[in-house]
């Protein structure tokens, strides 16, 4: 997200406490918009639907397959989303800007090529019930919104941070509304609706990214050579969507907590409400790590390199590299304040909420320990995102495998151990992770200056 | 210089070799590049047609040397190259804490280089366990990648660096001593030798003293100048070394810390190089008492003045016009250590006077082309297109029959050969107050200097007097025949091959018996077996000095 501190800074540097919350206003939609869109969609299409002509099974069918093609297209699509933008980063900074948009359709001809794949085996083989519509409109579906997520990052990696939060509402807009003048269609004419829209704002997007870059060839396939990508940023990718995911996958597939919905599909009514609500609570935590980290973290985080490149002294060098970790340190517990203030308003108005919107009060438990949980996920989030800066990619991987592992095993554990200890899984994994990875940093902070010297 | 003509014998490739009786340790001169060093030391090798050479050439990246500049004689076995400042071969990066003990020994070898004299016993201990470990305990990677290299880098900087850059200190650091374990590599890998041959300290006596240390045979260091300090020279005018002081900070009168540090570092490989050499041999005294203040032991040291061919030189004398020509050259290499620029502005005083004088340079230019442009530019900025002339390289057997005067105007040199083949070839010198300039042209000895004066000798950087003395040659007939006598007499007495020979007979004869004087840094009983191709002859440890080392009888003081 670098690019992004430059105009925090700016309406910072206005100096007055609106600027300040304006400043955070900002930071939480530009890294919150896309996913919470993507959640207010679907609730919204489905409370839409409700009382209507469709029957509640087929809006159910219709948000559990959106909620699988979401999942299934992060998770594909993370094995390219932080290599390429690294790579493109790399074009940008060797001013190679031509090779960009060539490479990005090379990458969305192999993206295309590889989901279409997977979704028409997967659709064909195991979907059998299903009418030839939804069949198509699934695989269309994946396809689409695998392209989405590559044009999103790719376009995060260009600092178009607002034109992505705008084409997020406008794409969710057009979804919610064409879902529901198609909702008498039933699931077919609710996923049409939804795949249009997704459709629409990925041509905007492919539109806005043509416009912004110049292309001397169509189509050209660079980054996928030998060492044009890291395998580790890969890794990475791949592993850090399957982790955030891993502990709803076993939920879905227990016997005591998951339902069949629509063909292979299952889910788990039990557990994914609570879940996917208590991630609206981390959009302050999400504000405060942008802020903190784009800023005052990077700030010291130039001083440092420069003080290492233009000959500092071993002093200076070294004090740079204490205001970086007083960054850092300020930074989590920042976040932390935040979060701890947000699952407390949580604690005290869901009840209300869950009231208002017919959800039983029984979810509640759940819901807070999910609240909590997804709060961790912000301040392991920052500390990924220093490792990123400081080019640690092997602390990166070894800290998503371990959070892919914790969240599988805790969350078998949790299931085996009864319906009070739901959630536990994911929150424990998410603490331990969390814990692991300070404590990495630690080290690898405290032996910044070797590592810089001496190993590279 | 004399000598480049192709040897009809030498072949064109240099086989492998597995034995040759001499190793020659070179350091960026022959076969790769040409000089006074260069020649001489195809001069030695032609000299010895009995004696087999192994080359093993040291530089600092390939693409800074050209082709051979000389044709290798048969007798030269074997030709390695390595270079010292090429970026490969460092091993893979890894993370690793590094040998505690050997890191150490390692602050212990720095504090012994910091005062050799009071920690010499110990330090030299220490020294011989370090090498030991060079391709083992203390291999390259310790030095490039461990925290305790790490620890020791930053405590060193804080306690002594007076830069304040530590990215600048650090590569110092680093680029400084990666050559060592190049050097430690080739020792390894060296064909077997009956005894070594260094013709410097540096580099290529470090490798003598390591060859030495490992495989127990004679060491030989020659000097024609003092590495050391013309490493100074060239450090101090060095361009690339940091200097990050501020305007405040900076003290003219102190060199930039990296300045020292290079220094000192080419000191500590002399004088390591010292320590291990059985036979040190300078080409004129005041470079003898200079080696000996470095370090070396004045019993291992003497004097061997180069010789050059006096009847191929004196036969051109037939060649002589009746008069004196008006003609004056400096023969040397268009490079700042010449001082090319003060013989331009002489000739500028001269012509002023006699405008018909002729200044020539015959020399390469190819070494220091900045240097030779500005030299042109500035024989342009004085009018002097008429007088002076850039030759180029010149066989001297043409050129010295046609000029009327030697001259030198370096600021250093050691015993330049082309002042004994002018002399012999009939024409005087006048040459700068520089190495041994003064004893060739006012002689060393009584007896010597009752030969008279061969030319005149001025200070350095001195146009005026240069002038002055060079006018006096060229137009007065009676000073310029004695002093033309006077070189005659000098050249054929003191200074012929037959007598450098002679002398390099004695010191091959006494290095291809094995090292007999031990040395602190080679001060090892031959536990390791050497090679079977050719065993050591061990002489006793109490023998005395052999004949020969003392009997410099021309040019001892």
């Amino acid at each position: 997200m670098a690019g992004i501190g430059f105009e925090l800074r700016k309406i910072l540097a206005r100096d007055s406490y609106f600027a300040l919350i304006r400043a955070y206003a900002y930071a939480g939609l530009i890294s919150s918009g896309p996913w919470v869109l993507s959640i207010l969609g679907l609730v919204a299409i489905g409370l839409l639907s409700v009382n209507l002509l469709v029957p509640t099974r087929q809006i159910t069918q219709f948000q559990v397959s959106v909620t699988y093609l979401i999942m299934g297209s992060l998770i594909l699509t993370g094995v390219l989303q932080l290599s390429f933008t690294r790579w493109v980063s790399d074009q940008l900074f060797g001013g190679k800007n031509e090779t960009i948009v060539p490479n990005f359709a090379g990458v969305l001809l192999v993206t295309n090529a590889v989901a279409g794949t997977l979704a028409l085996v997967l659709v064909f083989g195991s979907f059998s019930g299903e009418s030839v519509i939804y069949r198509a409109l699934m695989v269309a579906g994946f396809v689409i919104m695998c392209d989405i997520w590559i044009a999103t990052i790719f376009m995060s990696g260009l600092k178009f941070y607002k034109t992505i939060v705008l084409l997020f509402g406008g794409g969710y807009g057009v979804s919610v509304l064409l879902a529901a003048l198609l909702r008498s269609e039933g699931l077919e004419g609710l996923l049409a609706g939804y795949v249009t829209g997704q459709f629409l704002m990925l041509v905007g997007m492919i539109f806005i990214i043509l416009r912004s870059f110049p292309a001397n060839q169509l189509i050209a396939f660079d980054c996928f050579k030998k060492g044009a990508m890291y395998p580790s940023l890969m890794a990475v990718g791949l592993l850090f969507n399957f982790a955030l995911w891993a502990d709803k996958i076993v939920f879905w597939t227990a016997l005591e907590t998951g339902q069949q919905v629509i063909g292979p599909l299952h889910a788990s009514v039990i557990y994914d409400m609570p879940v996917f609500l208590a991630y609206i609570g981390i959009i302050p935590g999400m504000a405060v790590f942008l802020v903190r980290f784009e800023t005052d973290f990077v700030e010291w985080y130039d001083k440092f390199y420069n003080a290492v490149r233009a000959g500092g002294s071993l002093e200076e060098i070294a004090r740079m590299r204490d205001e970086m970790v007083f960054a850092i340190h300020r930074g989590l517990f920042d976040i932390i304040k935040m979060q701890t203030l947000s699952v407390l308003l949580l604690v005290v108005f869901a009840p209300t909420l869950f009231a208002k919107l017919d959800i039983s009060a029984l979810y509640l438990p759940l819901f807070y320990v999910d609240a909590v949980a997804a709060s961790l996920q912000v301040a392991l989030l920052a500390v990924m995102n220093v490792f990123f800066y400081l080019d640690k990619r092997r602390e990166v991987l070894v800290t998503v495998a371990l959070l892919s592992v914790l969240n599988v095993a805790l969350s078998v554990v949790s299931l085996r151990l009864g319906a009070v200890y739901y959630g536990y899984g994911f929150a424990l994994a998410m603490l331990i992770t969390l814990v692991f990875s300070l404590r990495v940093l630690e080290r690898k902070l405290g032996r910044l200056e070797y590592e810089t010297f001496m190993l590279q | 210089m004399s000598d480049q003509l192709p040897n009809p014998v030498a072949s064109s490739t240099a086989p492998r070799a597995i034995v040759a009786d001499v190793g020659l340790l070179l350091e960026g001169t022959y076969p790769y590049v040409s000089g006074g060093v260069s020649s001489w030391v195809h001069q030695i090798i032609n000299g010895f047609p009995e004696l087999t050479f192994a080359i093993c050439f040291l530089g600092s990246r390939k693409q800074d040397y050209g082709a051979k500049k000389f044709q290798l004689p048969a007798n030269v076995v074997h030709l390695e190259e390595h270079y010292l400042n090429e970026s490969s071969g460092a091993p893979p990066i890894a993370p690793q804490r590094g040998n505690a003990d050997m890191f150490e020994l390692n602050a212990e070898l720095h504090d012994y280089f910091r005062a050799p004299a009071a920690l010499a016993r110990r330090g030299a201990a220490v020294l011989e366990q370090m090498t030991n470990e060079l391709q083992g305990r203390m291999d390259r990677s310790q030095l490039l990648y461990t925290e305790a290299s790490w620890n020791y880098i930053t405590e060193q900087y804080q306690q002594r660096c007076t830069d304040p850059s530590f990215v600048d200190y650090f590569w110092t650091v680093r680029t400084m001593h990666t050559p060592i374990w190049v050097l430690s590599s080739i020792v390894e890998a060296f064909p077997p030798v009956r005894c070594y041959h260094s013709v410097s300290t540096g580099y290529a006596g470090f490798l003598g003293a390591l060859l030495k240390r490992r495989h127990g045979k004679s060491l030989i260091l020659s000097e024609h100048g003092i590495y050391t300090k013309e490493r100074r020279i060239d450090l101090y005018a060095a361009r690339w070394i940091a200097d990050n002081r501020t305007l405040l900070q900076r003290d003219p009168t102190q060199s930039g810390y990296f300045r020292t540090m290079w220094i000192r570092f080419f000191e500590a490989l002399g004088r390591m190089c010292y320590d291990a050499s059985d036979q040190i041999i300078a080409l004129y005294e005041a470079n003898r008492l200079r080696q000996v203040q470095d370090g070396a032991r004045a019993e291992r040291t003497s004097n061997i003045a180069n010789g050059i061919d006096v009847v191929k030189f004196g036969a051109l004398r037939a060649l002589r016009p009746e008069t004196i020509p008006p003609i004056m050259c400096l023969i040397g290499r268009v490079v700042p250590i010449k001082d090319i620029k003060t013989y331009i502005r002489a000739t500028r005083v001269m012509a002023s006077r006699q405008p018909d004088v002729q200044a020539w340079i015959a020399g390469p230019e190819e070494e220091s082309p900045d240097y030779a442009a500005e030299c042109h530019a500035l024989v342009k900025s004085l009018g002097l297109e008429n007088n002076v002339r850039f030759l180029g390289f010149q066989k001297l057997t043409d050129l010295l029959p046609q000029i009327g005067l030697v001259v030198l105007s370096s600021i250093s040199e050691a015993l330049p050969l082309v002042i004994l083949e002018g002399y012999a070839a009939g024409v005087p010198t006048v040459t700068t107050d520089v190495g041994s300039c003064r004893q060739l042209v006012y002689g060393l000895d009584d007896e010597d200097q009752l030969l008279g004066a061969s030319g005149a000798v001025v200070g350095i950087a001195d146009p005026q007097a240069l002038a002055e003395a060079a006018l006096h040659f060229l137009t007065d007939a009676t000073a310029w025949h004695a002093a033309a006598q006077a070189g005659i007499t000098r050249v054929e007495r003191y200074y012929t091959h037959p007598v450098m020979f002679g002398r390099y007979q004695t010191v091959y004869d006494r290095a291809l018996k094995g090292p007999s004087l031990a040395a602190d840094f080679s001060d090892f009983q031959p536990s390791r077996a050497p090679p079977a191709v050719c065993p050591v002859q061990t002489a006793s440890p109490n023998s005395p000095p052999q004949p020969g080392l003392d009997l410099d009888l021309d040019l001892v003081i």
